[in-house]
């Protein structure tokens, strides 16, 4: 399963926001058939699901729907990609997938509740140290 | 030795041979034992009941308004992201990869079931 992202080269530049658009969904794809592989590297299933996982990446992609100009939708997809091998081929340890993908978010962890009130910054404190 | 013993033991052996002529097509078909698909195919039903399951167990989904023919887009209020990653989640649920030309085309209740019945790895 990891052969699967493992050799992707980066493509040509995407010449329509169409093209673009339809990279985007097939990278959401094999980021989707990677979610067991991973699971099983990091030993995550006692913490998330399958589907969490999908919502989680959904929401990533979701966080970017507002850009329009494919050049940038391209870098974005190639940061994403970069990312995914990274992932999948066991550079990173189980606390940088949980407290980067997992935790602080109010859908998987609704404990969080507790720690709403008091400022912004300790707000943002709890919430996780990555940006 | 180990060839007296085996004219020995042939000449022994009668196999009753009307019984594997009884095996028709049908018979065939119907029965193989050691094939990885085709016994298993699903019914109808449990396809449908599966589909719906997986997607009223979407987050975004009010679990009240699926059905048999909802579209996803149109009736639930998706966005094309949630459609994929509806058809992500049949492909797991099923056990199946579904190539991009297809999986574009999903975008209704009654589609999924369609493809997922005439599917023949689905499981």
């Amino acid at each position: 399963m990891a052969s699967t992202v493992k050799y992707v080269r980066v493509s040509p530049n995407s010449a329509s926001l169409e093209e673009a658009r339809r990279r985007v969904f097939d990278f959401f794809k094999t980021a989707c058939r990677s979610i067991p592989t991973i699971m099983e590297i990091y030993n995550i299933d006692d913490v998330v699901t399958p589907t969490q996982l999908r919502s989680i990446v959904a929401s990533e992609i979701r966080k970017n729907s507002h850009i329009s100009n494919p050049k940038v939708i391209d870098m974005l997809l190639f940061k994403g990609t970069e990312e995914l091998n990274n992932i999948v081929e066991h550079s990173k340890q189980r606390h940088h997938i949980l407290g980067q993908y997992v935790l602080g978010r109010p859908e998987i962890t609704p404990d969080s509740a507790t720690k709403e009130q008091g400022s912004e910054y300790l707000k943002n404190f709890f919430r996780s140290n990555y940006f | 030795m180990a060839s007296a013993l085996r004219s020995a033991i042939l000449r022994h052996i009668r196999v009753p041979v009307t019984h594997s002529l009884a095996l028709n097509g049908s018979r065939l078909a119907s029965a193989r034992s050691m094939s990885s698909h085709g016994d298993d195919h699903l019914d109808k039903q449990t396809v449908i009941d599966r589909v719906l399951d997986v997607v009223k167990s979407f987050p975004k989904v009010d679990p009240s308004k699926v059905t048999p023919d909802v579209h996803f887009q149109k009736d639930l209020g998706l966005d094309s992201l949630d459609n994929v990653e509806i058809v992500m989640a049949l492909e797991e649920e099923f056990k199946l990869e579904i190539p991009d030309k297809e999986a574009d085309k999903i975008d209704s209740c009654h589609l999924a079931i369609e493809y997922i019945h005439n599917h023949p790895m689905a499981s």
